[in-house]
Parts: C-alpha cells; structure tokens; sequence
C-alpha cells in the first residue's frame, strides 16, 4: 500500500477543515408566537373531558411507529380503519423495526426530518434533543389537551409532572400517565416448603430473616435464598437491592440514583452517604454472614440462580409476573409438591409504603407539527387517543362487539375467538397481531382498572396488596443548565462506581461496616459535597423561578 | 511392487523421508484437527439448537445431536410472508450492490495503478480520505434523504459503493501485472477499455472473485442503511426482519405471560436465523474459495 505523503496529510486535513467550518451554521430559534389562530383547520371548536374527537376535515399526520417483532405493523389492522372511522385522522407510519427504534429516532429527529409525532420515548431520552431545538415544548399547549389536564389533576400527578421540567421550566416529553404506581417485581417463594416448615409468608424484611433462618435451620447445607438479575452496570442482586431500599428509605439496585430527596431537611442527600442506606446493608450482610443469601446472588448469571431454584437448592429468589408463571414453575415442575408465589414487596422501615414513578414512555412532538395548520387538531387527537378513557380503551382492547363485550357491570370479556397474553389460548385470532390493538405504541398507561384489566387474579391479588400502600412522593425538580450537567456527569460516574463497589463488599462482608466513616470520606474524595452542592443549587433555583 | 519402487526413486528427494518432518506433520495433522473441531463445533452445535426444543436447550443438554426435535421457530419464521419478501429483497439488494460495487471499484482500481496518469495521487488521496474520515451518521442521512433516495433500493446500493481496502488491494493486484502485457495489447491495436475487458480482466480472476465475494457478503449482512433509510417493512432486507425478531423474542416484551410458542422461539430464534441467513452466502464459498487465498495474497504482497 502507498505511504502516505505530506502532500495527502495536508489534503485530508484542510478538507476536515473545511468541513468543520460548514457545521457552525446552528442557531437557536425564538419563542414561537403563541398564537394559534391559523393552525385550527381541522380542529373541533369544542372540545372537552368525556368528548369524542373528530376531526372535520380528514386529516393525516405522520407518525414514528415501533414496529414490535412480536406484532408486527400491518396496513390492514382493524386499528387503523376504526381509528380512522372514529377520529376522522390516518396516521401515516414511518416504521421502525423495535430493535434499533432510539438509534433511528436520534438521527431523524436530529437530521430535522422526524413525522409529527414521536411515541415510546422513555425519559429522559428526550433531554438529547432539546437543545437541538426539533422537538416542542408541549408544556406550553396543555390547554388543547383536556383530558390529560384532567387525568393530571384528579390523580395529583402535578408532583410526578414537575419533575419533568427543564431549566426553562417547560418539559418536552407527553408521558403515559398512571392512576397508581404499578409494581410488578417482588420475591418468589417456595410454598410448599413455608407449609412443611409451618412459617407463613414473611410480610417484612425481619419476618423474611427470621423465614430464611427457619430453612437453613431445616436444610442445614443450603442456601435458602440465591437470587438473580446482577447484569452490569448496577452493583448486583439488583432487584432485591432495588426492593429493599426503597422499603428502607432509599436506592439501590435497579432504583439507584446518586441523590435522594431528605422531606425532613428539605434538601437532596448523596444516596450512598445516607443512614438508611447503611441500614439496608447491615440488614443484607446479617443475611450473608448467616449464610442465609448466597453471596453469588450478586455475581452469578441469571441461569445459575434458576437452576439452583429448580433443583431445589433455593427457596427464594427474585421475580416479576412474567418470569413466575413462564420460567420459575415450568423451572420446578420437576420437583415433586413445589409450589411457589410471587409475595407481595416485604416491609421495611417505612411501613406499608412504595415508591415509584407514575409516568410512563411517552411520546415528543416535533416542532415542524406547530407550523402545521392542523396543529390544534393534532393536540386534541394526541389528548384523545393517549388520555381520554375512551382512547385508553379502544387502543386496548378494541372495537366492542368485534374484539370484546361488555356487561353491565362494565367488566370487558375477549370475544371467543381472539387471544391475547394467553387469555384464550384457545382463539384463532390475536388481538395484536391480526387486530393491532393492545399495541405498546398506543395503549400504556391509564386507570388502575384498565391496566389490571388483562392481569390473571394471581396477579390482581398481588396488585391489591400493593395499591393499598401509600405511594411516596417523588422526589422534586432540580433541573440542571447545560454547563452544570456537563459537570456532573463528570462527577456522578465516580460517585456511582465508589456506592457500587462498596455496596458489595459490605454486603459480602469483605470490609467490615466499621469502615462506614472511611468510606463516607472516600465518597466525598469522589466530590459527592460539590456535586450535592450543585444539585441543591439547581433545587433552590428552580423553586425560585418556578415553584 | 516392482512398478512402483522405481517410481519413486525417480521422484526427487522429498522431506517425507526424515524422521522430523514426519513428526510435524502428525502434530500439525493433530492440531489442524482441534482447530477443525474448534471452528466446526460452534457451527454444528448452532444448527443442532435450530431443530431443538426449548427445554433441552434451557437446561443446556444441546451439543451436536438436535434433542427434542422442534420446528416451531423455523415455521414462525418460514410462515410469515414479510420473511420471504424480505429475503427476496436481500437478494436484490447484493446482487444490485455487488455487481455496482465491483464495476465502480475495478473501473476506479484500474485508474489508480496507472503510473503514467496525471493527478493519480491526487485521485488515490479523495479515496484515501474517506478511509480516515467520514460526514458522520446526521449528514450522511441528510444528504441520503436531499437526494431523495430514501425508500428505495438506491439508499442502499449506491453510498458505499466503493471500499476502499477493496479498492486498494485490486489497485496493488493490477499495477503487479506485468506492464509489457498491455504494451503488446496495445501494439496489436487495442484500445484502452479494450486492454481492460480483454487483458486484464481475464487475468485478474482471482482479485475479482475474492472482491466479489467480499463484497457480497458484506452487502448480504448489512442491516445498517436498510434500518436507516427504509421506511417500510416491504423494503426490509431480511437482516432487519430477522434483527427485529430477535429483539422481540429475546428482550423484555409488554406481554405479562408468554405461550409456549414465545418460549420456544425465543430459545432458538438466534439459532435458526444464523442457520437461515450463513446458509446461502456459505453455499458461494466452495465456488470461489480457490481463488480466494490467491487473490488476497497477491494484493498483500505488493502492498
């Protein structure tokens, strides 16, 4: 091959020359005039709570469809015609294969060419491309949008809405909207052995210590608990630590964050400093040092932990619905008698509480659509299809009569012949893939009734435990200006991977929790002070101008 | 016996005959053979989960025997329509991609090896260039979509056309053919193009085997600027279709309980796609393989 010549050095570097000049053509663009009165065409001049909308004009909008490889898109989906039926609009999809769905939304929503409207975007994905200026703050048109407004106040989401808002106190992302924070992980548990043991199932974290004790005392060469779900990044064991902390007051696991928000000193607090977090660890430590939790459940692949499950070597391990009814019993068929249960989340220090997020992927609109003259028109259809009771049902479960039935009571039933998540296995039709309801771009979300409405009463029982606890408040706004996240990312990776580390070896017993002050100043030798500083700052700032 | 001792004393003296080459040729027979088994292996053992039930290979007892003979995967795959639209489409696609590829990458190749051409360095650095550095993936999509060929085959067959690692092994490929060749082509009164179609192609077989073959399976596993500049699911090679099925069945999915089915495909469906799509690019291989190590050879050594 040729060398290089000097000549071809400098060639190739006055073209990267060149080319970066041409990229400093960005600029911001101003507030957008409030006014909306050209972009009503096709808009209903009353529209409401409890209204159908329909547009009066056929209207199309484009749209970014997931395309989910278990329901493929279809053209011909009974969805689109209804919809189109009931709402007067075609979406016009630019379909996505599932796979790599964020990867294609960043460069058409950064090359300036996304559709109009842009669903199953998690937070805070949508934080990359405000700066970037092609996405609107839809904040700014929640008046169109009655039933989200509704939907808002009458389950007091204001709180989980705040801590949405940027610096500019204005959010960009519409989230799917829950009345009550869902949960869905907890423990399994071996019945039978609880049964043979005479124990009942724990409903603490004290009363699951003295559960396990019981079985190393009855299965002496064992560990009773060995758990799963220690996939990189987090530290290990991540839904139990995720389980725990927040019955204790705090994160960790799956639910880490660097801070936390302290109510009592009305201030956020480095998570991995915290008291309780030092109490979670004693309480996890007191179990491997008892040889009650297998210190691999932090490192072993979720495969192990099965296996051990399945052979009897545990009794206990980590679950959600899924996993219980698809994996853990068709895991232990082959032990005689074993019966096993998803337990309700044990209890922890603060009582019959849960934490959580009650908003759900949402969907971002692009800033192209408010030069549309359709925009009004948009908004309500947005409001109506993503909030309204009516959307909520209809992009679930479909056309009545057609994919279910309703009795008086309201209580919907699947028509004979259409299947869904195993409902009626036997059914010839599938409510996704030949109707196109039920689909993950349109139907999250929504009332407690609604979300439950698919869930076996295994799961409904599980769920009633868990909506009769007392939701937490979620932590309040603290946004951060570009510079100072700029900053703090630089400080959060260090802070995390000194709380991860640790959190282990504590747990493990590999350094004594003697050596809490130790690693209190190791913390901050990660700057945790400054970067706590800094996001009390952006707290104290933003109740200022905002609250 | 009398035949054959004479025979072989004729034979000019080979290694054979000493102790120590026959010792390395056992051993290498020995460890060629372990790497046989090492590359064969994996590729058995991926066909054998193909045709495998789910819980065998759960509880991992697939090795190179198929247990609990299961097609369920193939027929979920095989079943759907938008598979087989799909794959016809990746057949288009390599064959449109390849056949442009290689006359713009000869064309280009052959250009450059001529010393006597004016402004060669020149051409070679637009080439070279792009190796170190590239618009990136926004500009890229931009200029894709200002020239309109998003959603069509064209997004795919045309940026990329040329590699330039292949463009610089046929360059090294030509310029070591000997040059009094085409001087005679060219005192017999051919013409240039002449001297290419009828001279130097036909000597350059095995660059262009190997460059073909580079090419065809690189454009039949892309998935990228399908996935990019695609908007239909008509469209899709089937690299897409299989990469979102994968996703699917593997990954997290909104449904609370799964069937059997679900489960079953999610345990092979990587197994059955690597079988589906290595299947028809490793059929090519035996056909060209004996040009192959010669073409790639012949380049290295110049270059």
């Amino acid at each position: 091959m040729n060398q290089l010549s000097r000549r071809k050095v400098l060639f190739a570097a006055g073209a990267a020359g060149a080319a970066a000049l041409g990229l400093a053509a960005c600029g911001g663009d101003d507030e957008k005039d409030q006014n909306l009165s050209g972009n009503r065409a096709g808009a209903m001049d009353k529209y409401g709570v409890g209204d159908q909308f329909k547009a009066t004009e056929t209207l199309t909008f484009p749209i970014m469809l997931l395309s989910n490889a278990a329901y493929p898109y279809d053209a011909n989906w009974l969805f689109w015609s209804e919809l189109t039926k009931r709402t007067n609009v075609k979406l016009e999809p630019t379909v996505v294969p599932g796979s790599d769905y964020n990867q294609k939304r960043s460069v058409m929503v950064s090359a300036g060419d996304a559709p109009f409207i842009i669903p199953k975007t998690y937070r805070p994905d949508e934080e990359a491309f405000i700066a970037g200026g092609a996405i609107l703050a839809v904040s700014d048109y929640l008046d169109l949008m009655p039933n989200f407004q509704d939907k808002v106040a009458k389950w007091k989401l204001q709180g989980d809405i705040d801590s949405m808002r940027q610096s500019d106190g204005k959010f960009y992302l519409l989230p799917g909207l829950h009345e009550d924070v869902w949960l869905d992980y907890s423990l399994a548990v071996r019945t039978d052995i609880l049964q043979k043991l005479n124990l009942a199932v724990p409903k603490t974290w004290d009363e699951l210590y003295t559960v396990l004790k019981a079985m190393r005392a009855a299965y002496p060469n064992q560990y009773p608990m060995s758990d799963r779900w220690s996939t990189p990044p987090s530290p290990g064991g991540n839904n139990l630590l995720s389980i725990l902390s927040q019955n204790y007051g705090t994160r960790a696991g799956w639910a880490y964050q660097n801070v936390t928000f302290d109510t009592a000193a009305n201030k956020f607090v480095v998570t991995g400093a915290m008291d309780q977090y030092k109490q979670m660890l004693e309480y996890l430590n007191k179990l491997v040092t008892e040889k009650l939790l297998d210190p691999e459940s932090f490192t072993q692949p979720d495969d192990a932990a099965r296996q051990k499950f399945a052979k009897g070597q545990s009794f206990v391990m980590s679950c959600n619905a899924q996993t219980l009814v698809n994996e853990i019993r068709k895991d232990i068929a082959g032990l005689a008698g074993a019966t096993v249960v998803k337990i309700p989340q044990p209890m922890g220090p603060l009582g019959a509480s849960k934490q959580g997020s009650r908003l759900e992927s949402g969907l971002m609109v692009s800033k192209k659509a408010r030069d549309s003259k359709n925009f009004v028109a948009m908004m309500q259809f947005i409001d109506w299809l993503w909030y309204s009771d009516a959307g909520g049902e209809f992009a679930k479960w479909g056309v009545e009569g057609v994919t279910y039935t309703k009795d008086g009571s309201g209580k919907r039933t699947l028509t004979k012949d259409v299947n869904v998540v195993g409902l009626n296995p036997s059914a010839t039709k599938h409510m996704q893939k030949d109707f196109g309801f039920y689909n993950g771009v349109f139907a999250y979300g929504g009332t407690t009734e609604l979300l439950e409405s698919f869930f076996s009463d295994e799961e409904k029982e599980f769920q009633k435990e868990m909506t009769s606890r007392k939701t937490l408040p979620v932590d309040p706004p603290r946004p951060l200006n570009a510079d100072e996240r700029e900053q703090a990312t630089l400080w959060e990776a260090g802070i995390k991977d000194t709380v991860f580390q640790q959190t282990l070896k504590f747990a493990l017993g590999q350094r004594p929790l003697g050596e809490w002050d130790a690693y209190l100043k190791e913390l901050e030798g990660k700057n945790s002070k400054q970067y706590i500083e800094l996001v009390n700052k952006a707290y104290e700032r933003y109740k200022t101008n905002h609250g | 016996m009398t035949v054959v001792a004479p025979r072989k004393s004729r034979r000019p003296r080979r290694p054979q005959s000493t102790r120590g080459y026959r010792v390395f040729q056992s051993v290498n027979t020995i460890v060629l053979i372990g790497v046989v088994v090492l590359t064969v292996f994996p590729l058995v053992n991926i066909v054998a989960r193909s045709f495998s039930g789910e819980i065998f290979i759960r509880s991992g007892q697939v090795n190179l025997i198929p247990k609990g003979f299961n097609l369920t995967t193939y027929h979920r795959v095989m079943s759907d329509s938008m598979f087989w639209t799909n794959y016809r489409n990746t057949v288009i696609y390599t064959l449109v991609a390849t056949a442009i590829s290689m006359v713009l990458t000869t064309c280009y190749a052959y250009v450059l090896s001529k010393r006597h051409l004016r402004g060669r360095t020149a051409l070679a650095g637009i080439a070279l260039f792009t190796l170190f550095f590239n618009g990136g993936l926004i500009p890229n999509y931009v200029l894709v979509s200002g020239l309109g060929l998003r959603n069509s085959i064209w997004a795919i067959v045309l940026p990329n056309a040329i590699n330039v690692f292949n463009l610089l092994v046929m360059k090294s490929f030509f310029e070591s053919l000997p040059e009094e060749l085409e001087e005679a082509a060219a005192v017999d009164g051919l013409n240039t193009y002449q001297i290419l179609l009828r001279i130097v192609l036909p000597l350059s077989k095995a660059v262009i085997a190997t460059m073909l073959l580079f090419y065809a399976v690189s454009f039949w596993n892309s998935w990228f600027s399908a996935f990019l500049y695609l908007d239909r699911s008509e469209l899709f090679p089937v690299t897409v279709y299989l990469r979102n099925l994968i996703a699917g069945a593997t990954g997290g999915s909104d449904v609370t309980t799964a069937s059997e089915t679900a489960l079953q495909i999610a345990a092979n469906i990587q197994a059955v796609t690597i079988v589906l799509t290595v299947l028809p690019i490793m059929l090519v291989y035996p056909f060209i393989q004996r040009y192959f190590v010669s073409g790639v050879m012949l380049g290295a050594v110049k270059g």
